[in-house]
């Protein structure tokens, strides 16, 4: 399978020590991180990272998967590198409001 | 206002915690005082090292399914605890483990008996934090209750600072049932379910492999109720054994390196393999390639990154799986597929012949480990709970026990760790009191956490140790005899007298050497609820079959050291 650029983008919650948890995931499988940064999101109180790093298509699913597994990882997507980052923002925003749906009509 | 070593013991009791596996040292001091107001209310065993306390807490965790708590102190009592969270995780076991931590203020300075705890067990928790103020007690403990329970359980540690147990805050304990990233129990896509049915009520040939998360979701029922209406024939891994009975009809055995025949040699000839509840471990599946390539696979797993992770699905479904089964029983068809089920029983039978019976009823030679577990089986009614070590004694422990009730079976799979089994039976009985819990083990792993023997007399544990003793770290030695030209490499043990070892720890004791004797002696051990040793000399050179050596795939198995398993037999 093609090597190629992807660039992975993680929203979570503001937490610390989320930026090892989420390195370890990349350097445990033997992946450079190209570029890293982290910032406050569009969402108040939500950070998102955004890593570059060269692999397969199949490697970055995985990488995806561990990433949403984190307890504070709200959710995770990956590009490749020439792709427009698009649909994140919508996604994570009814991600949101489903999850406060869900909470309000369990009370 | 209270202090926060207060508010974390009212919050475990809030939580429903009854035991605490632990020991003391300089900076969790604070909580063990506060202890002392509790004792009407918390039990607390003094283990006799760390490493005990947390292979306890994943033995009361796994026989009970409420999750086993563990109090150490900083430095070496939480770098003490590593090995067993690492265990919790590798077999999603729920561990809350609080290790005390220096004060603030010296954090970062390598202060006495200061390490870096969040930053070693990160990748080997399911969440770590560490509590800097007491307010925050209650707030963690309830996260850590929660996080740990719910999903695919796994181990939570707490790294407690001083200033967090002496400092003082507001009582009252809130539970967590919501925290928005994550989401533990994901519904089951619809269409899935259905495009599942379809290819299950299409099959000709299907075959189920199930792992502990049947046990863990409480599936039992719903997976028994599913065989039985597609007719469909299941094989389990190493931890989902005892999610049904062994005499059900439609299980056929354990799949992988020491499984059964049949359950890998029908991997290798379903239509369609329908995994719940398990992770496709490389000890099950062999060679991945050729893995159940000729079926179409469905994989059904709470946790999506085990979906397509090692073996590619053509279907998966995240969710629970007492919640996925629940929703495919009205859609599965009833069907007769007794003549696909009848090939299992013909590889069972060849294996019987071929392995079973000469290691279970050998006529002559030294006793063989299969006949000591078979015996405890038949006396025990298979109504033990049984908990192993690693190794020969795991493996024959799992392959020849037989189980009536879930949660029967305690071993370490994923990690395996030798010296899990005996502070995991110890925190068995715990956990289970009124069972019959019969450890096996052998005489390297027993030597790797025997000083918790002193727990077992402290605590009038009545687990019942069956020591097959081979005078050799006896896996070890079989790979080196079949794989290595029996360059025996630092595996030859000399062994201690077992029979001074419990007398001063104040065990009953017997001895077996001679295959008359091992009725009687089972009985004994067996008639009474005290603990006891039972040394069993077992043939020095034994071996574990059938194999799959590692690198084959499931269906090239060894039956013995020179012959293997072909088709048509
Ligand atoms: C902590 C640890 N160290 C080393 C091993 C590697 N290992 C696996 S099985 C085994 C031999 C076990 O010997 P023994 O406890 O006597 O049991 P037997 O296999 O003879 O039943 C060893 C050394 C391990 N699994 N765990």
């Amino acid at each position: 399978m093609e090597n190629k650029l992807y660039v992975v983008s993680a929203y979570t919650e503001n937490q610390v020590g989320l930026l090892g948890v989420i390195a370890n995931i990349f350097t445990r499988r033997n992946l450079n991180i190209e570029t890293l940064q982290v910032f406050p999101s569009e969402f108040e109180g939500i950070h998102r990272f955004t890593i570059k790093t060269r692999t397969t298509q199949d490697q970055i699913n995985r990488v995806l998967m561990q990433i949403e597994k984190k307890v504070d990882v709200i959710k995770a997507f990956s590009y490749v590198d020439d792709e427009v980052l698009m649909l994140e923002h919508a996604q994570v925003g009814a991600f949101l409001a489903a999850r406060e749906a869900e909470y309000e009509s369990d009370k | 206002m209270i202090t926060g070593s207060e508010i974390l013991l009212d919050s475990f009791i809030a939580e429903g915690v009854d035991t605490i596996f632990g020991y003391p040292g300089g900076q969790i001091m604070p909580v063990y005082d506060k202890l002392v107001d509790y004792t009407d209310r918390l039990r607390h065993i003094l283990v006799r090292h760390e490493q005990g306390a947390i292979h306890a807490a994943q033995g009361y965790a796994r026989v009970s399914g409420r999750p086993g708590v563990v109090m150490v102190t900083s430095g070496p009592g939480a770098t003490n605890v590593i090995t067993g969270i690492a265990d919790a995780m590798a077999d999603s076991t729920p561990v809350i483990v609080v290790a005390a931590q220096v004060s603030t203020a010296l954090l970062g300075t390598d202060a006495f008996q200061e390490t870096d705890f969040i930053g070693l067990t990160t990748p080997i928790t399911k969440w770590c934090y560490q509590i800097r103020r007491p307010e925050d007690v209650a707030w963690a403990v309830a996260r850590a209750f929660h996080i740990a329970t719910t999903g695919r359980p796994g181990p939570i540690v707490l790294d407690l600072t001083r200033d967090a147990q002496v400092g003082i805050a507001e009582a009252g304990h809130k539970k967590c049932d919501f925290i928005r990233s994550y989401v533990p129990r994901p519904k089951p896509s619809a269409e899935n379910i259905v495009k599942a049915a379809e290819m299950i009520n299409a099959a000709e040939k299907p075959f189920v492999v199930y792992g502990q998360g049947v046990i863990l979701s409480g599936a039992e029922k719903e997976l028994a109720e599913f065989l039985n209406k597609g007719c469909i024939p299941a094989g389990t891994t190493l931890l989902g054994l005892s999610a049904l009975p062994s005499n059900f009809p439609h299980f056929k055995g354990m799949v992988g390196m020491h499984g059964n025949i049949a359950t890998n040699v029908l991997t290798q000839e379903c239509d369609l393999l329908i995994s719940v509840g398990m992770r496709f471990d490389d000890r099950v599946t062999g060679k991945t390639s050729t893995y159940a390539s000729q079926a179409k696979v469905i994989h059904i797993d709470i946790d999506a990154s085990e979906i397509g992770k090692n073996v590619p699905v053509d279907l998966g479904i995240v969710g629970d799986a007492k919640d996925v089964l629940t929703q495919l029983l009205p859609l599965v068809q009833k069907r007769d597929r007794s003549e696909w089920e009848t090939t299992a029983d013909m590889y069972g039978d060849l294996e019987k012949h071929k392995v079973i019976e000469p290691e279970v009823f050998p006529e002559s030679g030294r006793i063989k480990m299969g006949e000591v577990v078979n015996k405890v089986a038949e006396v025990s009614g298979g109504k033990a709970v049984i908990v192993t070590d690693v190794g020969q004694n795991q493996m024959i422990g799992a392959r020849y026990s037989r189980f009536a009730q879930s949660r029967s079976m305690i071993t370490s799979g994923g990690l395996g760790t030798m010296g899990f089994g005996l502070p995991a039976a110890f925190g068995a009985k715990v956990g289970a009191p009124e069972r019959t819990v019969c450890l096996f083990v052998g005489d390297g792993g027993i030597q790797m956490t025997i000083q918790e023997l002193g727990t077992v007399m402290q605590e009038h544990t009545g687990i019942k140790i069956i020591l097959l003793n081979n005078n050799w770290l006896g896996n070890v030695r079989m790979w080196q005899e079949l794989f290595f030209d029996q360059r025996y490499s630092s595996t030859r043990m000399l062994n201690p007298e077992y029979s001074f070892i419990a007398s001063a720890y104040g065990l009953k004791y017997r001895f077996v050497e001679q295959r008359e004797e091992l009725d009687d002696a089972v009985r004994e051990m067996l008639f009474d609820d005290s603990a006891f040793l039972l040394e069993v000399h077992v043939e020095e050179m034994g071996m574990v079959f059938p194999m799959v050596p590692p690198g084959k795939s499931v269906n090239e198995i060894m039956l013995n050291g020179t012959d293997w398993f072909e088709y048509g037999e």
